[in-house]
């Protein structure tokens, strides 16, 4: 532990550090405009200069660069460093003489004008450097450096040529202290797959995200984006996040992982995708900023969003009235005949919004209003107490006026009557659909699906978690339309079933299975694609069927050509003689 | 064995017009069926270049002087054939005219003390035979033989060597230091980026004696604990680095360098790094940075280079003139070098006396010794007609020293005492036809060139100070920017990150100093006495003293200038562009320098060209 003196007062200091980083950890004020806590100290602009005095000899010294040696004594307002940074900042306002950050300081010290004559007013540029050593110590990206020296010295890419080496990452923006750099998107699609301009890598991706901990966006981050240039090779740009987080959780190693894991019962919840109302364009869904689904409402009025949680329009001022249209995509023919059962439900609460938010007029077309879940009734009594206007009918049209108001026609069945509103927002109560990919899913686990796209359960009353596939169960929305509480039982029970699957320890099958007589099978693959429950496997060239799997439905031991496929206890002998023993008795 | 021979020709300044006289020589002594009995060598340079090119031939030592191709068959015929000396072409005494045939004869080289230029124009530098032949190597021999890297350092450190780079550090001091510092690799650097204009010390040293640079550094490898060593070199000396490199090589051949060198079991390798010709690499940090291959660029050294330099690694940077000293040191003792000089600065220092004086060259002189020795005895004052009214010393970051201080006796503490400095050795005789605004103008536009740009003080503050100073010799300034440059310069001084921005203010603090009056002058009365700062001055004829000679006529480029013979001329304004070229050819003072302001009053004279 070091022990220095300064401006009077005894300071401990450790051996790494820099007379700057004492007095920066004191609160003791030294003005700064090429340090920066991330890099190296580059000792170039001047300005951080102190009088040191060792050994009975005083200097100048930066204190950015100088060791905060034993037994050193400093001052950072003696009339040399005063004098000193005087001038330096006259210096700098002639250079840059409308820069406020130059502006302040040297009024600080006593500069109001430009001592001397200004060769380019609108210069920023103080060439201290930090977007270089950023761009090259940190980014690694190498692509800006200065050029020319002396007071011709400049800073840009090399022969201050565009150059596509750039990755438009904007640590120089955002390091340089006068504000001299601008990101510019030059061409649309240059850097087109990438975000351009300073997006921070690492956020917390929402107010109410559980865990509450930031996540790094691999596609912005400059170490991530640096390794991709490198052709999968570890760069070592950047780490900025690494080098400052004090609890040392930053580690760039985490990857997403392939777990391989043995069970013996799976629950399918892959839940739901919202509808696109674009797909039935009498919505005019993209025509206007003002006209969006429900799932966009939820994010404009949820506190973590861009609004802060109000209900505005796109040039920011509040809607005066508000249309929600119901089964938007449900209990539609030319889209989904279900009703997608949330959306009543849902509507009724972005009205309650709407209403409790900015007192807009808010026009519900709906067609018939589904409550049934407990407690849902009674909300839709107090939203029509709040002033809502009920229109039943289905929305049909939605235009887009010239002056950007949006017109609402329908028809309310009602008054048997037609009727058009113009409204400053519409929300459209977009249906729910089976994911796009569940027929893969399908494939996979050997399940059914219905007509409207939802996985089979095995029994629509009885069994309705189970599937036809032993052990694999459903849980909400991936089986159908449902609310909350809806999933929240629907998965409680297929937890449950499994439960008691893990409970029992062993499973007992029906001994009708298939078996595969390995000398007659040809390894023609024919039982492979007809097997309804993903049984029949091949190992070592020919067919072998999982007897946990197998339901005995004899589909293969029709079609195998071969006749190598046979179902145990329901053999033709058997068959034949059931026949005999039946015509014998006869 | 290398044959035998009864004379050799010796020729330095093998640089210009001089490139021919070698060959010339050799074909005459062809044809004169001589080849086998006369060697002509190519040597490093004399020093005297304001006689060049010179040729000596040995074993007898006649030195001619001016020697031009078409004086070859004459020399040849005459001393070679002959026996006799040329008397036409000798060194004339230019007091007596009297002929001096020798060399060591001749007043120039009189007074100075030949040490670290102890074989630049004796030896052929492209052959090791010739540099062992006057002992070469034996250094290098004795210290890995008989000497510890302590006694070494030691020995350096009783001799009292300091840096010839221009700070002037204790060599004995940085050794230690390096030997001493953590690391198992260690570097010696040599500092050849000779970057003063007008200076070529090293230049010369490097191409005339490579040797002894490249032993001083494997002494200095054994001391420090390094096994490589660099020569930094700048690639506008062609020569220079051709020299090195066939040193380097025949060293390689004769088991000086490389592998367990002599038996000793010491391993020393070096090589040579070509600079581009920045002046600030002549910095020891911006050197390293260069020589690693980055943009050189100074960093603050608070932690020494011989703690953690080149790469990191304890590196110990000299001066090749430092280095060259090093095995004369080691052979005559440390005792009989600490015995020349003065009581803090041992030894010789080479310097190039360049500038406004009759005998311009490359001298070595002994510490101590008095400017006004330098500048009049081996100099031989300004020429004719002139005074001198400063010597700038240091190089372009020097200072200026008056007339009335040059009985200062040259040495470190001395030079920086008098707000100049040692430097890496310039030294520019300036004459009354100088004028001190004009020099600072001229050094700082130098600097503002050779300014890295990295630290804003330098930068910024040069740029200032060079406007200050244009405004002044324009006449443009007022009085209160004498005090803005003051200011400027002591900021530039006090905040700079290098050597080479502290320095930087040196020029205008010195001329300041001395020279006040002049500046004032200057921004008071608009008027440059120096008749240097045009915008200011006007030349105009004094009718009494004109003898109607017209040559004034014919050297002025404006034909300005009328009169018929023996008439008193006239000048005419209007057309003059004030290069006094007249004021400096008129052999009768007749042609004077008023401030531009007086023109107007002068009485209305037509001009007949």
């Amino acid at each position: 532990m070091n022990k220095l003196i300064i401006d009077g007062a005894e300071y401990q200091a450790q051996d790494d550090q820099t007379i700057l980083d004492v007095c920066r950890q004191n609160g003791i004020e030294i003005p700064t405009l090429c340090y920066h806590p991330a890099m190296e100290p580059y000792g170039a602009c001047r300005l951080c200069t102190v009088e040191v005095i060792r050994h009975g000899w005083s200097n100048l010294h930066t204190a950015c660069t100088h060791p905060a040696w034993d037994g050193l004594e400093v001052k950072t307002q003696s009339p040399a460093v005063y004098d000193v940074r005087r001038t330096l900042m006259g210096l700098f306002l002639s250079r840059c003489p409308h820069v406020p950050v130059i502006q302040n300081l040297a009024r600080q010290y006593g500069v109001t004008e430009p001592p001397f004559a200004t060769d380019d007013p609108d210069q920023k540029c103080i060439l201290c450097g930090l977007c270089v050593r950023v761009c090259n110590d940190l980014v690694k990206a190498n692509v800006i450096n200065f050029s020319d020296r002396g007071i011709d010295r400049q800073v840009g890419p090399p022969f201050l040529e565009k150059t596509r080496d750039c990755i438009g990452c904007g640590a120089c923006t955002i390091v340089c202290p006068t504000g001299a750099i601008d990101i510019v998107l030059e061409e649309a699609g240059v850097y087109a797959e990438k975000p351009l301009g300073p997006t921070a890598a690492i956020y917390v991706p929402s107010l109410q995200a559980v865990p509450r901990v930031p996540v790094i966006d691999t596609d912005s981050c400059i170490r991530f984006r640096q390794q991709d240039r490198s052709n999968g090779k570890i760069a070592d740009a950047c780490g900025v996040c690494q080098t400052l987080c004090e609890a040392n959780a930053i580690d760039f190693d985490q990857q997403d992982e392939i777990l391989d894991l043995t069970v013996g019962s799976v629950i399918v919840a892959t839940g739901f995708e919202m509808w696109d109302p674009k797909k039935l364009s009498q919505y005019s869904y993209g025509r206007s900023p003002h006209i969006i689904t429900g799932m966009e409402f939820e994010r404009l009025s949820n506190a973590g969003g861009p609004t802060g949680g109000q209900i505005l329009l796109s040039d920011g001022s509040k809607p005066k009235r508000v249309a929600i249209i119901h089964c938007v995509g449900s209990r539609d023919h030319n889209a989904h005949a279900y009703c997608s059962r949330i959306c009543c439900m849902y509507s009724l609460k972005h009205a309650h919004l709407v209403r409790d938010k900015t007192g807009a007029e808010v026009y519900e077309f709906y067609m018939d209003m589904r409550a049934f879940g407990k407690g849902y009734e009674e909300f839709y009594e107090r939203v029509q107490e709040e002033g809502v206007t009920m229109v039943r009918g289905r929305g049909a049209v939605v235009d887009v006026l010239p002056n950007g108001k949006l017109r609402v026609k329908g028809e309310d069945a009602d008054l048997g009557k037609l009727l058009a509103v113009d409204v400053d927002m519409v929300v459209l109560s977009t249906a729910i659909e089976a994911p796009h990919d569940a027929d893969k899913i399908s494939a996979l686990f050997g399940l059914g699906r219905t007509a409207d796209g939802w996985f089979a359960e095995a029994h629509p009353k009885l069994r309705p978690v189970e599937t036809n596939t032993d052990g694999v169960f459903l849980a909400g929305c991936a089986q159908g339309p449902k609310d909350v509480p809806d999933t929240v039982a629907h998965a409680g029970a297929a937890s449950a079933a499994v439960l008691g699957l893990l409970d029992r320890g062993e499973v007992v099958i029906a001994p009708t299975v298939a078996e595969v007589n390995r000398d007659d099978c040809v390894g023609c693959g024919d039982c492979l694609l007809v097997c309804p429950y993903t049984a029949i496997t091949r190992v070592e060239g020919k067919a072998q069927i999982n007897a946990a799997l197998c339901k005995g439905c004899g589909t293969c031991v029709a079609t195998c050509p071969s006749g190598a496929i046979m179902a145990l206890h329901f053999t033709d002998d058997q068959i034949v003689a059931q026949i005999d023993g039946v015509l014998a008795w006869a | 064995m290398a044959d035998l021979y009864r004379a050799d020709v010796l020729i330095s300044c093998l640089h210009g017009q001089s490139a021919d006289l070698a060959p010339t020589f050799r074909q005459e002594i062809e044809r004169r069926g001589m080849a086998g009995e006369v060697r002509v060598v190519e040597t490093g340079c004399r020093g005297f270049c304001s006689v060049g090119p010179v040729v000596s031939i040995q074993p007898d030592g006649e030195f001619y002087v001016n020697v031009q191709p078409a004086d070859v068959p004459e020399i040849v015929e005459e001393t070679l054939v002959k026996g006799r000396p040329v008397q036409r072409l000798t060194y004339k005494e230019p007091t007596t005219r009297k002929s001096i045939t020798k060399y060591d004869d001749i007043p120039f080289y009189g007074k100075q003390m030949r040490i670290v230029f102890r074989n630049t124009g004796l030896i052929d530098p492209q052959s090791i035979d010739e540099y062992i032949a006057v002992g070469g190597y034996e250094a290098l021999g004795k210290v890995l033989t008989s000497m510890t890297p302590e006694e070494v350092i030691e020995e350096v450190k009783k001799s009292g060597l300091r840096g010839r780079g221009g700070a002037g550090f204790r060599t004995g001091r940085k050794w230690e230091s390096t030997r001493k510092a953590k690391g198992d690799v260690k570097y010696v650097i040599a500092n050849g980026d000779e970057g003063d204009p007008g200076a070529f010390m090293d230049r010369s040293l490097m191409e005339g004696d490579p040797h002894a640079v490249l032993e001083g550094m494997a002494i200095a490898g054994f001391a420090v604990g390094a096994n490589q060593g660099y020569v930094y070199v700048r690639d506008e000396y062609p020569l220079a680095v051709k020299n090195l490199n066939l040193a380097i090589q025949q060293a390689h051949e004769y088991g000086l360098l490389g592998e367990d060198i002599l038996g000793s079991g010491f391993a020393f390798d070096i090589g040579i790094v070509r600079g581009a010709g920045a002046f600030v690499c002549g910095e020891s940090s911006a050197l390293m940075q260069s020589l690693e291959g980055k943009v050189g660029e100074p960093r603050s050294k608070h932690v020494h280079a011989t703690d953690r330099g080149l790469w990191d690694r304890p590196s110990c940077l000299n001066n090749v003139e430092t280095l060259a000293n090093i095995p004369v040191i080691m052979l005559r003792g440390a005792e009989w070098f600490a015995s020349i000089g003065t009581e803090n600065s041992k030894g010789t220092k080479g310097f190039c006396l360049v500038g406004k004086i009759r005998n311009p060259g490359l001298i070595e002189v002994p510490m101590g010794m008095t400017l006004k020795e330098i500048i009049y005895d081996i100099g031989g004052g300004p020429p004719r007609g002139r005074k001198v009214k400063a010597v700038q010393t240091g190089g372009p970051s020097g200072g200026c020293i008056p007339t009335s201080r040059l009985d200062l006796a040259v040495d470190y503490e001395t030079l920086s005492q008098a707000g100049s400095m040692m430097g890496s050795g310039g030294m520019i005789a300036l004459d009354d036809r100088t004028c001190m605004v004009d020099i600072s103008r001229f050094f700082l536009e130098f600097l503002k060139d050779e300014s890295c740009g990295k630290c804003a003080p330098c930068r910024e503050g040069i740029k200032r100070m060079l406007e200050i100073l244009t405004a002044i010799s324009n006449g443009d300034a007022k009085m209160g920017d004498i005090d803005t440059l003051e200011t400027l310069a002591k900021t530039v001084q006090a905040a700079s990150l290098c050597g080479l921005g502290k320095s930087a203010p040196n020029p205008v603090l010195s001329t300041l100093q001395y020279f006040r009056q002049e500046y004032e002058q200057h921004i008071t009365e608009k008027f440059c006495p120096s008749g240097v700062c045009r915008s200011l001055v006007a030349y105009v004829v004094v009718d009494d003293k004109c003898k109607g000679c017209g040559l004034c006529i014919k050297v002025c480029s404006q034909e300005s200038i009328a009169g018929s013979a023996k008439q008193p001329h006239v000048i005419d304004q209007a057309t003059c562009i004030q290069c006094g070229a007249c004021f400096d050819a008129c052999r009768f003072d007749a042609i004077q320098v008023i401030p531009r302001s007086q023109v107007e009053l002068l009485p209305k004279q037509e001009v007949h060209a």
